[in-house]
């Protein structure tokens, strides 16, 4: 949508609506002239077969792609770059297909082998390694928009998805496995349809299903899956055409809403997908356990609903009358169980005019009258009524015939009469019931027909059999609680049990696909023409083909996945490019349309898109293909000759034409795990649950850190990683302050610099020429020249160690105050340090230690007395030293605090309770002997409840220093001795180690 | 802290005609112009107001209990309303305001007892009567309200800021949310970036904190000594220039500015968010509560650049009195009222108040109608998207007006209602933007704040 004109645009949209309501045009026909002209777009042309270009003078190309790329930079008069050197390519392959550094021994291999084909060699290598497929799993789940959770969600409802992990891994096995690309799309669109119960290709259905819910409701769902679908497939923005015809590319409403009727027509379904595995006995248990609970409350729920609706007819027909007063889902109020549920109003009325279509005899007389202006009705409803009387039993059920024996007042009485005679039929077939229990109809075959108005599968008084994501809006608010709790309970049985097999949620067809109306400005309450289900005007033709086939999903992935699709191909063919080259032949991988810059060499890419479908759809291929050639292999310092340098950056600055490689730098996931890498602690098992990406203990790659789309790290944000809501063909490449904050700061780096250097030092001597030479190899796999030999060797010599002696002064501890002796019962050390507080785990609370912690500042106790946290400071000498400090506790809520200054034996020098205030806790100077300890405890006082409290005493030594220091004053404070605590600070070697990891050489792949 | 020589910068120009940068480098280019008093991108007109703080009621203030006194409803005071529009919850009866309105100023604005310091500002604070939003429920009304769409992923108000403007000053993050003990509802959604670049985001706060470690990510290492980071950092820049040679990829020298930015921040952002620094006068005219904390530390932010601070009133919806209103509101409103005004009196004689933007809302209004447990009130009110207030003050409003009106009774907009996109419009218009200017390409379409709508509200502006 562009926002210029777009007034206009809407106004001319609702003229064509209103001439159309007066049927003197065709609102399709009308949309479809302006796209006329939409094939003639390059993108919508079938692929061109140009030949490969004859060139002379080409001493430098290896393959067909070279000549193409070679015939584009000779005409533009520049020349290409030399070969990059073999360090540099084994480095550059590597990073490109598994996302992770060579060794040096991959290295030292490569550069000493003299086979023709080295490094064809080295391809083979890493296209088999099970770490390709996770690399390049990555790069789709960028335009998958993957997440492992649902977004905003209320509290009832399990924020997890099922189907998240399962779909990860089956991405990474499918591009391992060189599955065809068509196959690989056919089975994200479709695999219900085409794969058996049980199948692990159920799983790639997560592409549908795993986008942001939207609190539920429906046109936002099925807006995110159109429009991941048709972005990432066919590089087309088709939302756009929700609210009006695209205004540039040949999108017309009509086409969105036939693809919104495709995913109307679907439910969602929860189904294993691993044939092999269907878990232990005890997880079975579990499982139907959890299952039965909620499907009898399920049934249970829906027959009540839909008692519900059946003992008010009349109140649902009347609501006909004032729909305005029912609002769409997205207008979203508390209903209760005596109230109207406008989503059966919905239902009523869009049966209502499925009778009208079907002629259905029982509401002829409802329709006749409703016709009937209501300034009319008076004079015209006695016409009516006898026009009514004269019909045959065909045209106008006799029980009806006979509620219209006179003439209805208003559109009211007419509502109110069917009302009636519904509501009797009900009572009848109740009462029929107490009969004959096991009654499936009632004995009169007209009966009957009314019954069935109530009691049909599908009559408007049911609530569908399906999941509550796609009936849980049938159900009072309370119910909808009830039942997402239990759902809660499945959900959260196949996410956490340890031995689940993978679940993952399908969608599947409707037993009758519904056929949508364009909304109007996208407004669902306003409904225009009602659509075919079919593929996009531009690619199958003015007139396209109706799909006949249940939902009609199976033929729209058919359609996508073909090779007769003039962009699925082209689509895919460049994104793979753009990964390797850092630019797409097309720069907008995921905006085939004519606001998009066309391709830099379009005969290339029809060249590759036709082989690569000729091959099979292998990806594979395709990365041999591209990396084979000679313009992959080029150096990215540009030509070796200076003027044809200077001539290649005035002409092509942005290297289009690629006359150099681009430089690579490595995304956030690279950098961490090659981070791990070098420190020997990557754990590179495949697949699995997702881990927290900071917990201290996930060493694992990063592609399997949990993406919560709700609270996504900042980190991820600030490293450009893709928007989880959002399908994202290029990341954003922005270089910020805070990124080299987190590098510095974050205990991650800093953490792999420890293990890093106990690994050098376990295997090299003592000389810091060897150790520094390992760090470089296993860094940069390449040893240091002089000039940084030298500049890390002053950088060591000048860093004194890091000043310990007050930091280690301090312990952080938790235990209990002994009421008797007044003294601390028992220390034991905090196990966990953040960065910027000690506790008890990488999670707060904890769930051994709960909320305790202490911080630089302050802190909070632990859940019970015998957790209270314990600051403790340890005299270095003899000597004389005197405390200040004051005690805030801030919160209103709650009981506050105890604390207590104790000493080592003397017990108890101070205390004091406080809430919602602060207090003073200073301590004149008294004699410590070295080793003796004064301890800064705080409990919960009686009960646990915003507990958290600021304390950071500061202790002097008044006397002189008694080791013949210089005679001032010493002084301890627990906030600024803090941060470096022990073991946590870094020595001058993991300091040069870590510099390293953040150096430019690391991070940027040539 | 030893001092390096600084890098010769490379001229903006120069890297853009060698790298074809585009706007998805923009804080790169950012990076490259460091230093104080530049915005990365070009109001397209002269600003009114350079700076921005936006106290955030969330949950939903009642405006006829605080800016739209409504007497009416004393006449029907438990009976029913002529008109009770849909809400999220069924209401009952008319409620009045069980609190005081008085008239303040020359203008003579009512301001109920809730807000009397503030409203002893009223002569600089404009009164926008007749929002509407699109639906009674907060998550949406809050998308909608910060980031301009009630469903869809878009960037936050603050993300379009800094993607227009920049920061003003390189060495702290240039959007700041603080919000008190968590987060609000929607979380970090409330100040995303979508599409845009991630360092336009929000930089979260929790400002319940007094500590710098806790308030900012990553500002102090936990394991080097800044003396000995700045050793590194030596090393680093020693290393990476040697790298740099015969390198054409002008990234490689931003990402060195970057730790040379990255280490000011450290320094910068540790003394913007130390209140001891403030005179004991001030402290004490904010308030030594959470709430007058933030708002102070939010002047020092603005004072040194920040663009857009955002001050949420606390984790979840505090302001959602669906029960009690008149000890909720109370309460609530006391721990605001006294901050506003004092932030109010400290810009005016700082003379900053001309160039910064004060705005003052909730993603909605309540009801005037009493809110109802199946056939009892529960003296609360519910959601009220249909009509309700905000305000502001600043640089480039009319102080002392009042724009649009509700009905009778403050159920909904009458006179000249007002978008959410008619506020954004402005806002921007008061920076110095087009918002029919500021635009984005993502997914094939250029996308603005205001997606096709807004109107410049112009009777609000001086």
């Amino acid at each position: 949508m562009s926002p210029k004109n777009s007034a206009q645009h809407t106004t001319t949209t609702i003229t064509l609506v209103m001439l159309h309501a007066m049927g003197i045009v065709s609102l399709l026909g009308a949309e479809l002239t302006g796209i006329k002209n939409g094939p003639q777009w390059w993108a919508f042309q079938p692929l061109g077969n140009a030949q490969t270009p004859t060139l002379h003078n080409d001493e430098w190309s290896t393959s067909d792609l070279d000549r193409f790329i070679l015939d584009r930079l000779q005409s533009a008069g520049l020349k290409p770059s030399p070969r990059a050197d073999r360090r540099v390519l084994i480095r550059r392959a590597t990073f490109d297909l598994t996302g992770l550094p060579p060794t040096q021994t991959e290295v030292d291999a490569f550069v000493a082998d003299g086979s023709p084909d080295a490094f064809a060699q080295v391809l083979e290598r890493l296209l088999a390694s099970p770490h390709y497929g996770e690399h390049w799993a990555r790069h789709w789940l960028d335009v998958a928009r993957y997440s492992d959770t649902k977004g905003y969600v209320y509290a009832r409802e399990e924020k997890n998805f099922i189907q998240a992990s399962p779909y990860r891994d089956w991405v990474i096995a499918a591009l391992n496995s060189d599955m065809p690309y068509d196959q690989f799309l056919l089975r994200q669109i479709a695999a219900d349809q085409i794969e058996p119960e049980g199948s692990p290709h159920l799983a790639a259905m997560g592409f549908l299903t795993l986008g942001r819910r939207f609190l539920g409701v429906t046109h936002d769902i099925i807006d995110d899956r159109i429009d991941v679908l048709m972005s990432a497939t066919q590089a087309l923005t088709v939302g756009c055409a929700r609210c009006h015809d695209h205004k540039f590319d040949p999108i017309p409403t009509s086409d969105y809403y036939s693809l919104y009727s495709i995913f109307r027509s679907c439910a969602e379904k929860v189904v294993p997908c691993s044939a092999t595995n269907p878990g232990t006995p005890d997880f079975q248990s579990g499982l139907l356990e959890r299952q039965t609970k909620l499907n009898q409350a399920m049934s249970a729920r829906r027959e009540e609903q839909a008692m519900r609706v059946r003992n008010r007819i009349t109140d649902h027909l009347l609501a006909q009358l004032e729909l305005e007063k029912y609002p769409d889902e997205t207008f979203t109020q508390i209903i209760g169980e005596s109230d109207i549920n406008p989503i059966f109003v919905r239902r009523w009325q869009n049966f209502l005019t499925e009778t009208a279509k079907n002629k259905n005899r029982i509401f002829t007389a409802w329709h006749v009258f409703e016709k009937l202006a209501p300034d009319d009705f008076a004079s015209l409803n006695n016409v009516a009524t006898q026009s009514l009387k004269s019909l045959p039993p065909e045209a106008l059920h006799p029980a009806v015939k006979r509620f219209f024996q006179t003439p209805p007042a208003s559109m009211r009485e007419v509502a109110e009469r069917y009302g009636e005679l519904l509501t009797s039929i009900n009572a009848q077939w109740q009462k029929w019931l107490q009969k004959s229990p096991h009654a499936t109809a009632l004995p009169s075959a007209e009966d009957e027909e009314l019954r069935r108005i109530l009691y049909a599968a599908d009559s408007p008084c049911s609530v569908p059999d399906e999941h509550l994501a796609n009936n849980e809006w049938f159900f009072p608010t309370s119910v909808v609680v009830e039942l997402w709790k239990l759902q809660a309970e499945v959900d959260r049985w196949l996410i956490q049990s340890p031995d689940a097999p993978a679940y993952t949620t399908i969608l599947t067809d409707r037993s009758v696909p519904t056929t949508a109306r364009i909304f109007l400005r996208g407004n669902p309450l306003t409904k225009g023409d009602e659509v075919t289900r079919h593929f996009l005007h531009a690619l199958a033709g003015e007139k396209p083909r109706p799909f006949t086939q249940g939902s009609g999903r199976l033929e729209l992935a058919r359609a996508i996945a073909s090779s007769a699709n003039p962009l699925t191909a082209r689509v895919m063919v460049n994104r793979v490019w753009a990964q390797h080259f850092g630019k797409g032949l097309v720069a907008t991988p995921s905006d085939f349309g004519k606001r998009a810059d066309p391709p830099s060499h379009p005969e290339l890419l029809d060249w590759l898109a036709r082989r690569f479908m000729n091959e099979r759809w292998s990806l594979k291929e395709l990365h041999r293909h591209i990396m084979l050639s000679a313009t992959y292999q080029q150096n990215s310092f540009g030509p070796d000759n200076a003027s044809d340098l200077t001539r290649a950056q005035e002409l092509d600055a942005d290297n289009r034409l690629l006359w150099r490689m681009n430089t690579h730098r490595l995304s956030f996931e690279e950098m961490r795990d090659a981070a791990l890498a070098a420190s020997g602690e990557l754990d590179l098992r495949l697949g699995g649950r997702p881990t927290e990406l900071f917990a201290s203990e996930n060493k694992r790659r990063t592609i399997y850190a949990k993406i919560d789309r709700e609270h996504l790290p900042t980190v991820l944000s600030t490293f450009d990683f893709a928007n989880p809501d959002l399908s994202i063909p290029v990341r954003n490449d922005t270089i910020v302050p805070q990124q080299a904050l987190f590098g510095l700061n974050h205990p991650f780096l800093a953490a792999r610099a420890k293990p890093l250097m106990a690994k050098l030092s376990t295997t090299a001597n003592t000389s810091d020429l060897s150790k520094l030479s390992q760090l470089y190899s296993t860094l940069y796999q390449r040893p240091p020249s002089a000039a940084e030999t030298s500049a890390a060797l002053t950088f060591l010599n000048s860093s004194a160690p890091a000043k310990k002696s007050e930091a280690s002064a301090w312990l952080y501890g938790f235990g209990e105050w002994d009421e008797a002796t007044r003294k601390v019962k028992s220390f034991t050390p905090l196990p966990h340090f953040t960065g910027s507080a000690w506790q008890g785990g990488d999670a707060w609370p904890d769930a051994k230690l709960g909320w305790a912690q202490l911080t630089a500042t302050g802190g909070h106790p632990g859940n019970n007395r015998q957790h209270a946290v314990i600051r403790r400071w340890i005299a270095p000498q003899d000597g004389m030293y005197g405390i200040t400090s004051k005690l805030i506790h801030e919160p209103t809520a709650g009981d506050g605090i105890r604390a207590f200054i104790g000493h080592s034996s003397r017990g108890l020098l101070r205390s004091c309770q406080i809430h919602h205030s602060s207090e003073q806790l200073d301590l004149n100077p008294i004699a410590l002997a070295k080793g003796e300890s004064l301890d800064f405890v705080v409990d919960i006082r009686d009960g646990l409840n915003s507990d958290q409290f600021l304390w950071s005493p500061k202790i002097t030594s008044t006397a002189p220093a008694p080791l013949g220091g210089s005679g001032e004053s010493l002084s301890w404070s627990a906030s600024t001795d803090f941060r470096l605590t022990g073991s946590d600070s870094l020595t001058p070697w993991q300091q040069l180690t870590q510099t390293l990891l953040l150096a430019n050489e690391f991070v940027f792949i040539d | 802290m030893t001092t390096s020589p600084q890098p010769a910068p490379l001229s903006r120009r120069d890297l853009l005609r060698r790298s074809g940068l585009g706007f998805g480098m923009m804080g790169l280019v950012d990076l490259l112009e460091s230093g104080t008093a530049r915005a990365a991108g070009q109001p397209n007109f002269a600003p009114r107001a350079k700076r921005i703080i936006h106290f955030f009621l969330n949950g939903g203030p009642s405006h006829v209990d605080t800016f739209d006194p409504k007497p009416s409803l004393q006449k029907y005071a438990g009976k029913s309303l002529p008109q009770t529009l849909l809400t999220e919850r069924k209401t009952g009866v008319a409620f009045p305001s069980p609190f005081e309105f008085q008239r303040y100023g020359q203008s003579g604005i009512a301001v109920s007892e809730l807000f009397a310091k503030t409203a002893q500002h009223i002569d600089d604070i404009a009164i926008i009567r007749s929002m509407q939003a699109q639906v009674p429920n907060h998550e949406p009304s809050l998308m909608l309200m910060n980031c301009g769409d009630s469903i869809r992923t878009r960037p936050s108000l603050g993300s379009w800021l800094m993607y227009g403007l920049g920061s003003e000053n390189q060495n702290l993050p240039g959007f700041v949310a603080m919000c008190p003990g968590g987060h609000p509802v929607k979380g970090a959604e409330n100040w995303q970036s979508a599409f845009l670049p991630g360092a336009h985001q929000g930089t979260y706060v929790d400002s319940k904190h007094t500590e710098v470690d806790r308030l900012i990510e990553n500002i102090r290492s936990p394991h080097v000594m800044p003396e000995a980071q700045r050793r590194q950092l030596d090393l680093l820049r020693t290393l990476n220039q040697s790298h740099r040679q015969g390198r054409l990829d002008p990234r490689l020298e931003a990402r060195v500015q970057s730790f040379e930015l990255a280490f000011r921040m450290q320094t910068e952002a540790t003394d913007a968010f130390d209140l001891s620094r403030e005179p004991q006068h001030l402290r004490a005219l904010y308030g030594d509560t959470v709430h007058g904390r933030q708002t102070l530390i939010a002047r020092r932010l603005i004072e040194r650049g920040v663009r857009y601070v955002q001050l949420w009133h606390g984790a979840g919806q505090p302001w959602d009195s669906h029960e009690n209103i008149e000890a909720n509101h109370r309460k609530l409103a006391a721990e605001i009222d006294q901050p506003i005004a004092a932030l109010l009196s400290d810009l005016k004689s700082r003379g900053m108040l001309e160039d910064t933007l004060i705005l003052w809302g909730g993603e909605f209004g309540r009801t005037p109608s009493v809110e109802m447990s199946g056939n009892k009130s529960k003296l609360g009110r519910d959601h009220n998207h249909y009509g309700f207030s905000v305000w502001m003050a600043g640089g480039g409003i009319k102080g002392g007006t009042i724009h649009g009106s509700t009905d009778e009774f403050g159920f909904a907009a009458k006179e000249n209602p007002v978008s959410v996109h008619d506020l954004h419009a402005t806002i921007l218009h008061l920076m110095g933007i087009d918002h029919e200017r500021l635009t984005y390409r993502y997914s094939g379409r250029d996308f603005r704040l205001t997606d096709v709508e807004g109107e410049i509200l112009k009777e609000i502006l001086s």
